[in-house]
């Protein structure tokens, strides 16, 4: 007899919920920095994004609703929650587990185990970096848009959050996700595994190039 | 024949069984010879330089899985390795991590299997009740035992187990080698356990569901078998008994 109600489904569910809220996340990931990236094609353009994610095509008087982008933060916090949670049972947390997989990377070379080391190394940075930007955000939407944000990215010096986050996130998205592709067994990743990797690294370099670009264009505005 | 090159080999040495031993590298030089294999480099070794060296071997062919061990970092079998593979001529060799050390690069991987068997329960189960000696045995279709053939060519050289850093974390976890061999019985038509019973095994954070897909047995085994495509077909069969 157990004390507790034993869910021998568990573990199941919970390998299940790892992989779904990481590739919606990273779906959710790519898509907001391409809606950000909008501030490329000058303040105008990032101006209608913005209001747009607001719902101003529903409000009469076209501010829009800025609490829609404080939901949506709450979503995406409530999604890394779950997945780190999950993602914490297979991070080597006691020193004897540490030991061991020094050991073994000290003895056995593999580029994919190293891989998942960046993974857990870009996974706590986002576990630290992301609370932050999701608070920022999430408390003052209406301050979304090309004045608001460089003022918050440039005068605010919160650039110092955003650059470590991009580059940890974007590596851990795009790792992430080949590593779903090949941990659910894809028929093509399975087949196609080295090009997948090489993809992977390509989308990595892609949207940090394109999060820095954003990063740098918000920069005029930060004087204004 | 053309003067073969000069050989170095650095050679991982520790003797638990002798008091006060201490683990070290040791250096040893060898002659090349053409089509030498570093299983054959050994066997000269411990000929004619340190008849002390432990290392295990059976059949020299790949067939035995006795002779795994770390070859430059790259965990593989010593009998299949050649030599000429590295240009700079030095080569080190450790025991693979994970099992229990008998003494130099011999490791007890026997110890491991066994117990893995046991846990797992990794025989057939057959479906009758009462075995009829006399009944004529059912026909299996060509491509079942195609199937099952092409994971029965595990050897349990331990390299799979080595080689996940899962594994090496997590004392628990049944490795490459355990899923290969459930897969093995899942898919045989005379095994009388259902999906429920296999989830109970392996439908857990010790089995699939343990795995992170690092890839380290798909990348290392010498047997080229198909690990990824195994744990990946196991994983979505365990995760479809979920619902």
């Amino acid at each position: 007899m157990s004390l507790t109600r034993h869910n021998s489904k568990l573990s199941g569910w919970l390998d299940l919920s790892q992989s779904l809220t990481g590739v919606i996340l990273t779906l959710f990931l790519w898509t907001h920095l391409l809606l950000v990236s909008s501030i490329l094609l000058g303040g105008d353009a990032m101006t209608l994004v913005a209001k747009t994610m607001e719902l101003s095509f529903l409000s009469a008087d076209g501010h829009g609703y800025p609490w829609v982008v404080t939901i949506i933060a709450v979503v995406v916090a409530v999604l890394a929650l779950i997945h780190v949670l999950v993602a914490v049972h297979k991070m080597p947390l006691n020193l004897a587990q540490q030991r061991a997989l020094r050991k073994q990377m000290t003895v056995i070379s593999h580029g994919d185990t190293k891989l998942w080391v960046w993974q857990a190394i870009t996974g706590v940075g986002i576990f630290l970096l992301l609370p932050v930007h999701l608070w920022l955000i999430g408390s003052a939407p209406e301050t979304i848009g090309p004045i608001g944000s460089a003022d918050r990215i440039w005068n605010q010096g919160v650039w110092m959050v955003y650059l470590p986050l991009l580059l940890c996130v974007e590596l851990h998205a795009a790792i992430g996700l080949y590593r779903v592709a090949i941990k659910w067994g894809a028929e093509k990743a399975l087949n196609h595994r080295a090009r997948i990797k090489k993809i992977k690294t390509i989308v990595s370099v892609v949207f940090v190039v394109i999060g820095i670009a954003s990063l740098l264009a918000f920069l005029p505005y930060a004087s204004q | 024949m053309s003067q073969g090159r000069t050989l170095t080999f650095n050679i991982f040495r520790y003797d638990p069984q002798e008091p006060g031993d201490k683990p070290k590298m040791v250096k040893y030089q060898l002659e090349e010879a053409p089509g030498m294999t570093v299983f054959i480099a050994l066997n000269m070794l411990r000929e004619k330089q340190d008849p002390s060296l432990q290392f295990d071997f059976v059949c020299r062919a790949g067939i035995c899985g006795s002779c795994a061990m770390v070859i430059n970092g790259y965990p593989t079998l010593a009998c299949r390795t050649l030599t000429s593979k590295y240009p700079k001529g030095e080569i080190t060799l450790m025991p693979l991590p994970g099992f229990e050390l008998i003494g130099d690069l011999s490791v007890n991987t026997g110890k491991f299997m066994r117990e893995l068997a046991e846990r797992l329960k990794l025989w057939l189960h057959p479906r009758q009740d009462e075995i009829d000696i006399h009944r004529i045995e059912a026909p299996m279709a060509p491509e079942e035992a195609a199937k099952l053939y092409e994971l029965d060519r595990c050897v349990e050289c331990g390299v799979c187990v080595s080689a996940c850093a899962t594994k090496q974390m997590r004392d628990t976890f049944v490795g490459a080698v355990g899923m290969m061999k459930i897969a093995r019985f899942e898919l045989d038509s005379r095994d009388a356990r259902s999906v429920e019973d296999f989830y109970h095994v392996i439908g857990n954070q010790d089995g699939v569901f343990g795995c992170m897909t690092l890839l380290g047995c798909q990348d290392n085994c010498p047997k080229d078998l198909p690990h990824m495509q195994q744990i990946a077909y196991l994983r979505r069969k365990m995760a479809g008994a979920l619902v």
